[in-house]
């Protein structure tokens, strides 16, 4: 095709939605393009001092981090994951969605349960008195600890994924090796883990984006991570710019996970062949020994990343509701709530315009490229918040230069918080609406098309009805998580405006952890929603398949 | 008599140009007329629907619907303006509505819809089944509910994509039937998609042969059979043997050498008299029910498949055929 006809192509298939998804990507980049630009302005001037004295800290630990938690989570996800899909024992349906429960609790919270479960006065100490061992102690705040307190909280990653995978696709396999004399145990190893690989890189690739995000526990355990390095060098040194270019390093460690995991995906697509349809009706019936092992290993996660914090959180709640519970806790989790509803209203909205859009655009490249505006989840909230920040201060100096206006109208006020959440949420959004979507047949929204009904009136009369359940399940996976948001909150929020994350931080940073039970425990309480509708999703899509 | 479509030199590929799905087609059809697009899997069938019908954009080309020109590199009337009727593969009705309201759906008259979705609901046999929703209805009737919808508008094209596939054998060639019936008695113009010659030599006036993204042969369906423009062409409409050097030396009829000649299946004698003849042994017989498959070795050594109805006895036959029948094609 000659260059005149490109060009008539483009002017043909340029349409509205085509400029209007241009535009939503835009507004969506400009915190990532930020950060790129403010790279230009040079490092500010303890730079030099944290490349010779702490980069290489802050490096060494985010990796430890990330190996370790790596270990922790491949171990716990994928041996449960296999057990509950593969064998039947006692308990194995209640422990099947039990163990999705350590989801419902940030790692922060769990930081802060786990540091009073080996403090002093907590579960741990007090049962080895009751043991007669009572000069053992743990020291527990530590990188092992926040390794730990991570890991258990986001294993059910790796879980989730393998766990989609073991009762998709495994049975007919393993079938076939069983009946080429390959025993069952031998079968897993040979057969079904370097199948798995992909599904369990995809969680574990989610596991270490949140592990990269994570500041709360890394802050209140006194670890030196990039997170943390950023907000010292924002907050405690006062230079922005040293911030930004923390911020890039970290960027470009995320790409690069992001990059791996296409790779190996692409690489290992084998493992889409096809499903079979009879999957968790066949499970095998180990002995009576092991069957109660296999309940023992499958109830320890559960225990140590659901049970025993949240036991924790209610003695602490039971010593200090009376101080806790006031009008100002009150307003707090009503604002909390209000946030989290209005933000998960408007990030919904944005994610059904960005597919929509998309789908309407009839320019190929742009369709490509606009999956670039869920990209926000992989970036670390602090990055997003370092990104919203600066432009909002620059266009809130100009307006008030121009006595457009006197105060400020985007920095600190809850305008540049809900679209910092937006950036940072749009996939959690975006991502169910797309499933249900592509569940949806194209021929129906091109047989509406063809019985002259344009894109708005088809999208009313037909996608709109059929993709409900998705945007339900979008709107509660980012209320939730608008809910548990710590890092991007604590930069971003209003002065007069608190949530319970930022409270619960507060308590826990002021010494005074006990008293932070009551906010994480609400927020628990409420993140349990979407473990159990994310479970009931899961099984549903299994049974589809 | 006027044509109601018109495709002119129409390209489309994928891929940024590495996948070629149409190649340069150019054909018409003319009012009234029902014209089937046979092919198989990629040959470019389904992307020249969904072309005609404005689901894809073009490349390359025109096309022109009642004379008007809808789609070009530099013009695309959207779907819902090309005045074009669809009936899909999977009958795409809306789940969430009823019969009554997917019939509806399309028609454009407010005051007088009601009443055109029932005429043409009655028209494919459905009265009463209004109140019903598609999960409710069997194949054959959400096919049926598929074309009334289509229909109710009252489109100048219709197209069905692959219409019968669905459907089981029994069922298919009852409802074939009963559904080009009724195209014929509105009288609309319909292009349909097939990969199963039988539904196109039943009810096609004019059947169009598209093979790797070309269009290798326009021709009635009669002519397409008796006089195919190649082997491909010959092949797709029941079993075809390439008369290759090896087979030419065994039935002694030597034949032009700038030509590809094949012998329909059909035309294949058993221990009768004819122009050329080989004898040949019998390595192995399959019995198929109505007739018998036959893997015969013929004077020279080379092979031959023939399916045949007649009794066959011992372990050598006569093999052959008339000239007449030989199919030539350029090569």
């Amino acid at each position: 095709m000659n260059i005149k006809d490109r060009f008539y192509k483009l002017k043909r298939d340029l349409n509205r939605w085509s400029l209007l998804l241009l535009l939503i990507l835009a507004v969506v980049a400009i915190p990532i393009l930020t950060i790129g630009l403010k790279l230009f302005d040079g490092p500010g001037e303890s730079w030099n001092h944290i490349v010779d004295y702490v980069l290489f800290d802050y490096l060494q630990n985010s990796f430890l981090l990330a190996i370790f938690c790596s270990i922790i989570v491949i171990v716990f996800g994928v041996t449960t994951a296999w057990l509950v899909s593969r064998f039947e024992f006692p308990f194995r349906k209640q422990l099947e969605w039990l163990l999705i429960l350590p989801l419902s609790v940030p790692a922060y919270i769990m930081a802060y349960a786990y540091a009073g479960v080996f403090g002093y006065s907590g579960v741990f100490s007090n049962f080895m008195e009751l043991v007669g061992v009572d000069s053992f102690r743990i020291e527990f705040m530590n990188i092992y600890g926040l390794s730990f307190v991570l890991s258990i909280s986001l294993f059910p990653y790796v879980y989730v994924s393998c766990r989609t995978f073991f009762l998709a696709q495994a049975t007919n396999l393993l079938e076939a090796s069983r009946m080429l004399g390959i025993s069952e145990f031998k079968s897993f190893f040979k057969l079904i883990f370097p199948l798995a690989r992909p599904a369990v890189i995809a969680g574990l690739v989610l596991v270490l984006m949140e592990v990269l995000n994570d500041y709360g526990a890394a802050s209140y355990y006194g670890v030196s991570t990039f997170t943390t390095g950023i907000f010292r060098s924002w907050f405690s040194l006062g230079e922005p710019e040293t911030a930004i270019y923390l911020s890039a390093i970290l960027l470009i460690i995320v790409f690069g996970l992001i990059l791996f995991e296409k790779w190996q995906r692409r690489n290992l697509n084998f493992t889409s062949a096809k499903s079979s349809k009879q999957n968790y009706n066949s499970r095998l019936k180990p002995k009576m020994s092991n069957q109660i092992w296999f309940s023992i290993i499958c109830f320890v996660p559960v225990f140590l990343g659901f049970i025993l914090p949240v036991v924790q959180l209610v003695i602490w709640v039971k010593q200090t509701l009376e101080k806790v519970w006031n009008v100002e806790f009150i307003s707090i989790t009503l604002e909390s709530f209000g946030i989290a509803f209005l933000t998960a209203s408007v990030t919904v909205l944005v994610a059904l315009l960005l597919l929509f859009f998309t789908k309407w655009n009839k320019i190929e490249l742009l369709k490509t490229t606009s999956k670039l505006g869920v990209l926000g989840y992989a970036i670390p909230g602090i990055i997003i918040a370092i990104g919203v920040l600066i432009p909002s201060l620059y266009l809130d100096k100009w307006l008030i230069e121009r006595n457009i206006t006197s105060k400020l109208i985007l920095n600190a006020t809850l305008i540049a918080l809900v679209y910092a959440y937006v950036v940072r949420f749009l996939a959690v959004a975006y991502q169910p609406l797309e499933s249900s979507s592509l569940k949806i047949d194209r021929s129906l929204s091109d047989s509406s098309k063809v019985l002259g009904k344009g894109n708005f009136r088809t999208f009313f009369k037909i996608e709109f009805p059929l993709i409900r359940t998705g945007l339900l399940s979008a709107f509660i996976l980012v209320f939730i998580d608008i809910l548990k948001e710590l890092p991007l909150t604590l930069i971003m929020k209003p002065y007069d405006v608190n949530t319970l994350a930022v409270k619960a931080f507060e308590y826990a940073s002021d010494e005074m952890v006990s008293s932070a039970a009551l906010p994480s425990l609400l927020i628990i309480l409420t993140a349990l929603i979407p473990a159990i509708f994310l479970n009931k999703l899961l099984l549903k899509n299994a049974s589809n398949t | 008599m006027q044509a109601t479509l018109n495709i002119s030199n129409l390209s489309k590929s994928y891929d940024q140009g590495k996948v070629k799905a149409l190649d340069n087609i150019s054909f018409f059809v003319k009012k009234g007329d029902i014209c089937a697009v046979v092919g198989e899997s990629g040959s470019g069938k389904t992307t020249l629907i969904r072309l005609i019908a404005g689901l894809e954009e073009l490349d390359n080309g025109e096309i022109l619907i009642k004379d008007q020109l809808v789609a070009s590199i530099k013009k695309n009337t959207a779907p819902e303006k090309r005045d074009v009727g669809m009936v899909f593969q999977e009958y795409a009705l809306f789940p969430h509505l009823s019969v009554l309201e997917n019939v509806i759906y399309g028609i454009k008259k407010s005051k007088t819809k009601k009443d055109v979705a029932l005429e043409t609901l009655d028209l494919v046999g459905l009265k009463g089944f209004e109140k019903r929703y598609p999960h409710e209805l069997s194949g054959g009737q959400q096919q049926r509910v598929a074309l009334a919808r289509a229909l109710a508008p009252n489109p100048s094209v219709l197209i069905l994509d692959e219409p019968f596939s669905n459907l089981d054998a029994m069922m298919r060639h009852r409802l074939r039937n009963e559904v080009f019936n009724i195209i014929k008695k509105t009288g609309v113009t319909a292009i349909f998609v097939t990969h199963d010659t039988q539904d196109a030599l039943a009810v096609a006036d004019e059947i169009l042969i598209l093979q790797n993204g070309r269009l290798v042969q326009k021709d009635e369906a009669s002519a397409l059979y008796k006089k195919p423009q190649s082997i491909y062409v010959a092949s797709l409409f029941g079993n075809t043997v390439q008369l290759n050097k090896g087979l030419q030396t065994a039935f002694k009829c030597p034949l032009k050498e700038d030509c590809c000649h094949a012998i329909r299946n059909e035309n294949l004698t058993v221990n009768q008299d004819c122009d050329y003849v080989s004898e040949a042994e019998i390595l192995k017989r399959t019995f198929l029910g109505t007739h018998s498959q036959l893997l015969l070795k013929l004077d020279n050594g080379e092979h031959l498949t023939v399916v045949t109805n007649e009794p066959v006895l011992g372990n050598t036959i006569k093999i052959g055929f008339n000239s007449k029948d030989v199919l030539a094609f350029d090569e």
